[in-house]
């Protein structure tokens, strides 16, 4: 269907903003990104950056009172935003999945797990309930979970945190999808058992050759896992790129910060580094950088003037006027 | 966090959503309800077996005993007419139950959809849903069903519809609040993420979960239904003679209460018991049903 080497994804200034009573709160804003197949693509940034709503932009799911402006979402070459509501229905679970931040919460609680990881392939391959039972407790071994005869038959409630989000993991890669969307899939859960499931969401990469999409605060697992990262900063991505450029040479002033402000084990420092200041108040960014306030360089240019995104050299983005220029 | 995964270890050794068997063990830890759960069989086995019970024809009329208080020939005695008041009650808990099931099931078939859709769709959907159930809830029913019994004729089908028009707003109400809680839920949002359809979501995701709460509402509803009834019957719109409905004999007692009191205080009698265990049980399930349950 594609050309060999053509993204998979490809975002474009999309615009996603939430209508609320005190004003037009402008979630995402003019977001540009691309993943290709075959990749871990990361989107780190604070909480309320925009990063969830990013994603759920990709699948058409923002709640109520949000609206998708302006912008495409290319997916392998068809714009995600033209397509009718069923036609979309027919790529969520298909093409695209997402696995949620909270597995507690994720899961219905009327309905064993073995049923509902065969759900999707009922939807869209139209398989018979009974294949698409074998089909779950096949995936159910796939995530680890042992005994997988016994725990399809679970409910929810029955199990632990780490199974769950593993119940949801079998339940998305059930129709193979080409794009995995993880919203930070591991948040909910301890350090033991968030590595574990990264580890199997990057088993289940290689084997399907998919890419994912993880949306993450945590540096560390980017590091690790991801190919190419993101940083967005109130609404917008301020630096991206290879995750090697990103992290050995940051560019713009937040990635600098936030990098900063990781506590490196065994150097005794009498405080933890911050990034001055707190997040705008989003109904009402500030006016050209919006990271000017809390930046220690900024200077008037900054104030009024919004810096662009520009490539500095082997796909690495930033938009800063005085370390980008 | 470690509290929360103690919990969901504990929970998982000790608890499993519970099967039809554990739910009536449980029960009877529940005393209220399971003498409940009793009184609702017992009635439920009179009226399924009431012409093997009654020892006469509800319609029986015998001129020469009249108005004989209790004894054993007859144990709740006779009314003016000679008939047997015991077989005439055993009769009625047919038309008390059968009324109150069928009031039930159309309430449910209108207001549980309704509820549905008005809590899944914001905006206008919901805003006509509710101002409608809102309208018919500011109807007394037993009022509206006297409009409806004088345009239509007395009887027991016009007092059934005319009740289950004005009380289906109770399921609606009680859905939508619980489908508003459910529809911001992750796994509701999941279920669009794997590709669910609207319609999909609302009677495959949705009432399951809002079974429960509306099955507690279905047996405090059912109560409801049959006083309605009686009442109807009582005020002389519902069934007609000879049908021995425990309103309609009630009403007949009432002229002869200072001579022959037992032939309006024993039909009472069975409407106030099979109100109240109708109650007592759904207080019951109302704990009972909680998927969360920890036995």
């Amino acid at each position: 269907m594609t050309t060999l080497g053509a993204p998979l994804l490809v975002v474009k200034d999309l615009r996603t903003y939430f209508y609320s009573n005190r004003g037009v709160l402008k979630a995402v804003d003019g977001v540009s990104l691309t993943v290709d197949e075959n990749e871990v693509f990361c989107i780190i940034g604070e909480t309320g950056c925009g990063k969830s709503v990013t994603a759920l932009s990709v699948m058409r799911l923002i709640p109520y009172p949000g609206k998708i402006l302006n912008g495409s979402i290319l997916f392998r070459g068809v714009d995600l935003l033209k397509l009718s509501e069923g036609e979309m229905q027919r790529i969520r679970g298909k093409e695209i999945a997402m696995i949620f931040q909270n597995p507690m919460k994720s899961l219905n609680p009327v309905f064993n797990i073995g049923y509902q990881i065969s759900e999707p392939p009922i939807i869209h391959f139209g398989l018979p309930s009974n294949e698409a039972w074998k089909q779950s407790i096949d995936l159910i071994e796939k995530v680890k979970i042992p005994d997988p005869q016994l725990r399809a038959k679970n409910y929810p409630h029955t199990l632990s945190g780490g199974m769950k989000q593993r119940s949801m993991i079998a339940m998305m890669i059930s129709c193979e999808p080409k794009l995995l969307i993880a919203d930070e899939p591991t948040t909910a859960l301890d350090v033991t058992v968030q590595a574990q499931i990264m580890h199997l969401l990057l088993d289940i990469k290689k084997q399907h050759g998919m890419s994912i999409m993880l949306i993450t605060h945590n540096f560390g697992l980017v590091a690790e896992t991801g190919d190419k990262v993101a940083v967005m900063y109130c609404g917008k991505i301020v630096e991206s790129g290879t995750v090697k450029d990103v992290f050995q040479e940051p560019i713009h002033p937040y990635t600098q910060g936030l990098l900063k402000c990781i506590p490196v084990g065994f150097e005794h420092k009498k405080e933890i580094d911050y990034i001055p200041g707190t997040l705008p108040n989003p109904l009402n960014p500030p006016l050209g950088c919006r990271f000017h306030p809390r930046c220690k360089q900024a200077t008037k240019k900054c104030v009024t003037e919004e810096p662009q995104l520009i490539e500095i050299g082997n796909g690495h983005m930033v938009a800063c006027h005085i370390n980008g220029g | 966090m470690n509290v929360e995964g103690k919990k969901e270890v504990e929970s998982e050794n000790s608890s499993r959503l519970i099967g039809v068997k554990n739910f009536f063990l449980l029960l009877i830890h529940y005393r209220t309800s399971f003498a409940g759960l009793i009184i609702v069989v017992g009635i439920t086995i009179i009226a399924i077996f009431a012409p093997f019970i009654a020892p006469k024809h509800y319609a029986e009329i015998d001129v020469s005993n009249r108005l004989q208080p209790p004894s054993l020939s007859h144990l709740f005695g006779t009314d003016a007419l000679g008939r047997d008041v015991f077989s005439r009650v055993v009769y009625g808990a047919q038309i008390a139950l059968w009324v109150g099931m069928i009031v039930v099931l159309i309430e449910a078939a209108i207001g549980i959809p309704l509820g549905i859709i008005a809590g899944y769709y914001n905006g206008k959907i919901d805003k006509i849903i509710s101002a409608l159930s809102d309208l018919v809830w500011s109807f007394p029913p037993v009022v509206l069903a006297l409009g409806v019994v004088t345009v239509l004729g007395a009887g027991i089908t016009q007092v059934v519809i005319a009740i289950a028009l004005t009380s289906w707003c109770a399921f609606t109400r009680v859905t939508r609040a619980k489908v508003q809680s459910l529809v911001n839920r992750e796994f509701i949002l999941a279920a669009r993420a794997i590709g669910e359809s609207d319609f999909s979501i609302m009677f495959r995701y949705l009432l399951p979960n809002v079974a429960s709460s509306n099955l507690v509402l279905a047996t405090l509803t059912l109560p409801a239904a049959i006083l309605s009834t009686t009442a109807l019957s009582f005020l002389g719109f519902g069934v007609q003679p000879p049908t021995p409905d425990w309103g309609a004999i009630l009403s007949e007692g009432a002229n002869q209460l200072v001579i022959a009191p037992w032939i309006a205080t024993f039909p009472g009698i069975f409407i106030v018991i099979t109100a109240l265990s109708f109650n007592l049980l759904g207080d019951g399930l109302r704990d009972l049903l909680d998927p969360k349950l920890k036995i």
